[in-house]
């Protein structure tokens, strides 16, 4: 039971982010390979409100929000001046740059020490550290996020992110620009992604920096590559897929040594065989050109 | 003084590995005009085979090591035919190629780290000889990397400049439409590229593994300080992507001697940033009109 709330939890965690990305690789066209790096500086930015400065959870997700806003206005400034491969590579620059930095500045991240001991969120003076306590914080969170992002969806906003994905200067002639636009959106992403990763931090209570890393952006972008992206079925569908996958190879008995191995051979056949096939993704509406 | 001189030195012998690197990616990216992530599966695929051919089949090292070579070749030219061509003939765009490019690299990547692990292997054993000059010390290996870098690239800088087929794969980059058309054999010159392209990077990749040995992650790296070096030197300049690799190699060495090693990345992909936002078309590259 406690094993299908985990699972529940780390769905829930993954479909808010995978939902943020979708503001940037469904509905702007532009795949982003540094969505970790945000996840990662909520998730720090979390840990170190609660533990240095001693703030309680919901003050320290709000102040986590708004630094990694500050920060992915600051990658997605210059990055958001590419499109396509150049824009792929800026962003897996970032990636890296945040990555090392925050590995090696050890005096503030603790480094590949990680930092241990982070306390469990308290919401209203009740602390959330049973498993159902938590899957029900997390559903509220996710219920909030997906919310904001629904409604942008539709709003005019991703209308016209849309039409810049499909037809950048078309959609600049009729007077949506891409500048803005663009940027709003990669913010907004990478604000609901330091939400994810506030959640991380606080379930899991130990963060270091390997659970930010490259590989991880690019699980996150191939959730919504293989699910698909652009509508609101599609990231569901990956998350559901990329998370469950892992856990049927469990069950079907592979040892621990190989499993993540055999995992990832799946992910590349299957990213192979979607970009013959189904270049959109199971259930889509944008395939990367 | 001394210190900065061997730095200088190892400066140079790693600027001819990063110049093996950014000719291999170079070549695909300058005339395919994709980003051909899969260099990095060919890098630790030719040094596995070499290991496969050594310690199973007990060849000796230097019939290993040509096998190994062949092997990485073909399976650079299989990606080539089985997918990016294929793909291509869909009309795919840039992004899907990227996109299938990446699935082949996890998929490579983790088939050989699921055959033979994910630890480092050593391919030669004990500690190399190194040799003296004054107060400056280099390995017999670095020297054979060196050598042996800078001999393939000069050669091949010769051979792009003067060979009539290797100019029409270099053209191929400017109008890819305009091959067929003036009856150059398309098909011919994908495998060519492609097979040049493995060929130097299971080069690299044996002069690496040689020396420190290799693990199946290490492609990631190799890949994009070759893609780094291409764009931060100029994609249209061949000589560019040499000085790319050799500016990369030379602030590597002097950011070690700074600061540590561990904060190259930082420097690789701060040069990367800074020259796309203020020179998009690389750092040695002319000015060039918009509409030349």
């Amino acid at each position: 039971m406690n094993y299908i709330l985990h699972l529940l939890i780390m769905i829930g965690i993954y479909l808010i982010l995978g939902y943020g990305l979708n503001l940037v690789v469904g509905f702007g066209g532009l795949l982003s390979l540094c969505h970790a790096v945000f996840y990662g500086i909520g998730a720090y930015a979390t840990t170190m409100l609660m533990m240095k400065a001693g703030w309680t959870f919901l003050p320290a997700v709000g102040g986590a929000v708004i630094i990694t806003a500050f920060f992915a206005f600051l990658v997605g400034f210059p990055a958001l001046k590419f499109r396509g491969d150049s824009f792929v590579l800026v962003t897996l620059g970032f990636q890296m740059i945040v990555f090392t930095v925050l590995y090696n500045w050890v005096e503030m991240t603790r480094g590949p020490y990680g930092i241990p001991g982070i306390p469990r969120p308290s919401v209203a003076g009740y602390e959330i550290s049973s498993l159902p306590a938590y899957l029900l914080l997390v559903a509220v969170m996710l219920g909030i996020s997906v919310l904001v992002l629904f409604t942008l969806y539709r709003s005019p906003f991703g209308l016209a992110l849309k039409a810049l994905r499909d037809n950048e200067m078309a959609a600049e002639g009729l007077g949506k620009s891409p500048v803005h636009l663009f940027l709003f959106a990669f913010v907004i992403a990478g604000m609901i992604a330091s939400v994810a990763g506030s959640l991380y931090a606080t379930y899991v209570t130990y963060i270091d920096p390997t659970s930010f890393t490259l590989d991880e952006s690019i699980f996150l972008l191939v959730i919504l590559l293989v699910g698909g992206s652009g509508n609101r079925l599609g990231p569901l569908l990956g998350t559901v897929f990329m998370i469950l996958l892992p856990e049927a190879l469990r069950f079907l008995g592979l040892p621990d040594t190989v499993a993540p191995n055999v995992r990832q051979v799946i992910y590349g056949l299957v990213l192979i065989l979607f970009m013959f096939l189904r270049p959109q993704g199971i259930a889509g509406k944008y395939s990367p050109r | 003084m001394t210190l900065l001189l061997q730095l200088l030195v190892n400066g140079i012998v790693t600027a001819s590995l990063y110049s093996l690197l950014a000719v291999g990616f170079g070549l695909v990216y300058r005339s395919m005009r994709f980003f051909h992530i899969a260099f990095g599966a060919v890098y630790i695929l030719a040094s596995y085979a070499v290991i496969l051919m050594r310690d199973t089949f007990g060849f000796p090292l230097s019939v290993s090591i040509i096998i190994g070579l062949t092997i990485g070749v073909v399976g650079g030219v299989l990606m080539d035919r089985l997918v990016y061509l294929p793909l291509e003939k869909r009309s795919a765009g840039s992004g899907v190629l990227l996109v299938a490019s990446l699935g082949i690299y996890i998929l490579f990547v983790n088939l050989i780290a699921l055959i033979f692990g994910n630890e480092v292997k050593i391919l030669s054993a004990g500690i190399a000889p190194s040799y003296t000059f004054g107060p400056l010390i280099i390995s017999r290996m670095q020297t054979v990397q060196c050598l042996m870098g800078w001999l393939l690239v000069t050669v091949f800088w010769f051979i792009i400049r003067r060979n009539t087929f290797m100019k029409g794969v270099w053209a191929m980059g400017e109008k890819q439409r305009l091959v067929r058309v003036l009856g150059l054999p398309y098909e011919f010159m994908r495998v060519v590229v492609f097979a040049l392209s493995s060929l130097f990077a299971g080069a690299a990749s044996l002069l690496v593994a040689l020396d420190v040995g290799i693990d199946p992650h290490v492609g990631m790296q190799a890949l994009l300080t070759g893609a780094v070096a291409v764009i931060v030197g100029g994609v249209d300049l061949f000589w560019g992507w040499i000085a790319g690799a050799f500016l990369l190699a030379v602030l590597q060495s002097l950011a070690v001697w700074q600061f540590s090693a561990r904060w190259n990345d930082l420097v690789t992909f701060g040069i990367l940033i800074i020259t796309l936002l203020f020179r998009p078309q690389g750092l040695f590259a002319p000015i060039r009109r918009r509409e030349e």
